[in-house]
């Protein structure tokens, strides 16, 4: 895909699931709105995008930076349930129960979990979004699977 | 995520007035509804830049605007408001000329001089490509002053369907023959016997 040659480009092509991520990572729509905004007025201002087809990453890792900024990650939990953007149901186990867990989850491991699991993104992007290895994104991911498998026993 | 839409558009209204207040935002862009279906319309710093038959904007006008604004192309619905307004008016009969600022900069000199020559075609009147192409300096300059006035980026405003061929046809027009038939027929309320003629 070519770079977007626009500002409203790349809010078509991204903006979505970047509100969705948001949504997902602060739990709240007020912080997911200011997040959403705080990242691609960051993105217009860094303009132009990286090359290569890494601009989904960079806009992840700008909204991950953002919402750690804003220090409020913690402060509440992630209504998965009330939201028609949650990860489907398996195997029984309830929204609220994995909202719950990923909750619990320290900062870098529920980015990691987030961006790879209820995202779908690749390794690749979630190191370069979270701006480490992509060995680190994996083992950061791994320990987060366990720690909510561990919850949700 | 069929829910996420109007969250996600109204968090983008205050984005773009965000980016507006800090200066990101240089050119404004709106849809606007019309007798002759939708409009793309796009405000820049120094007026209005590009009337586009259709919801989309031309690839090759966005190419333009952003060869001449860089990128701060937002959807701003208040940018294009004054614009919406005036249209609203000419297509009621309530107007015969547009007060909005037209910035034809991302043009060429030449295509410059012929747009302002278009636009100074009084409301209803008719003038040749050959007349165009005089008031633009060059006489000999017919066919790039028809390709000037085809090439228009702001129709409507900028009158190029009050521009016809020299032997009574009607020309050629981006909107359409038809949609440049319906303009001229609501600014001279007639048409010629047999209708308009054209070489389609």
């Amino acid at each position: 895909m070519t770079s977007p040659a626009t500002f409203a480009e790349l809010l078509e092509r991204h903006e979505r699931e970047i509100y969705a991520y948001a949504l997902r990572l602060t739990g709240d729509r007020d912080d997911a709105d200011d997040v959403y905004q705080d990242t691609f007025l960051a993105a217009f201002r860094a303009w132009p995008p990286p090359k290569r087809g890494s601009e989904r990453a960079w806009l992840y890792r700008i909204a991950t930076n953002k919402a750690i900024d804003r220090g409020r990650r913690a402060k509440r939990l992630v209504r998965l349930g009330d939201l028609p953007l949650a990860a489907p149901e398996r195997d029984g186990v309830s929204l609220a129960d994995l909202a719950a867990a990923v909750k619990a989850l320290p900062t870098g491991q529920r980015a990691a979990f987030v961006l790879r699991k209820v995202q779908g993104l690749s390794y690749t992007e979630v190191s370069l979004a979270l701006e480490c290895s992509e060995e680190a994104a994996r083992s950061r991911v791994t320990e987060a699977m366990k720690k909510v498998k561990e919850a949700m026993r | 995520m069929s829910e996420l839409g109007p969250i996600v558009a109204e968090a983008r209204e205050r984005l773009v007035e965000r980016a507006r207040r800090e200066g990101l935002e240089t050119v404004g862009y709106g849809v606007v509804d019309s007798p002759l279906g939708p409009l793309w319309v796009a405000v820049g710093p120094r007026g209005l830049l590009n009337i586009h038959y259709g919801a989309e904007p031309s690839s090759l006008e966005l190419r333009r605007i952003v060869r001449t604004y860089g990128p701060g192309v937002l959807p701003d619905a208040r940018r294009v408001d004054e614009v919406a307004r005036e249209l609203d008016q000419y297509w009621s009969g309530k107007r015969r000329g547009f007060d909005v600022a037209v910035d034809l900069s991302p043009l060429t000199p030449f295509q410059r001089r012929v747009l302002t020559v278009t636009t100074r075609v009084p409301y209803g009147a008719l003038v040749t490509y050959a007349k165009v192409a005089h008031g633009a300096g060059n006489d000999r300059a017919y066919r790039a002053a028809a390709a000037a006035v085809g090439d228009n980026p702001i129709p409507i405003v900028v009158p190029c369907h009050r521009v016809v061929a020299s032997d009574g046809t009607l020309g050629g027009y981006s909107g359409g023959l038809d949609a440049k038939r319906r303009l001229l027929q609501l600014e001279r309320g007639e048409v010629p016997p047999g209708g308009w003629p054209s070489r389609e």
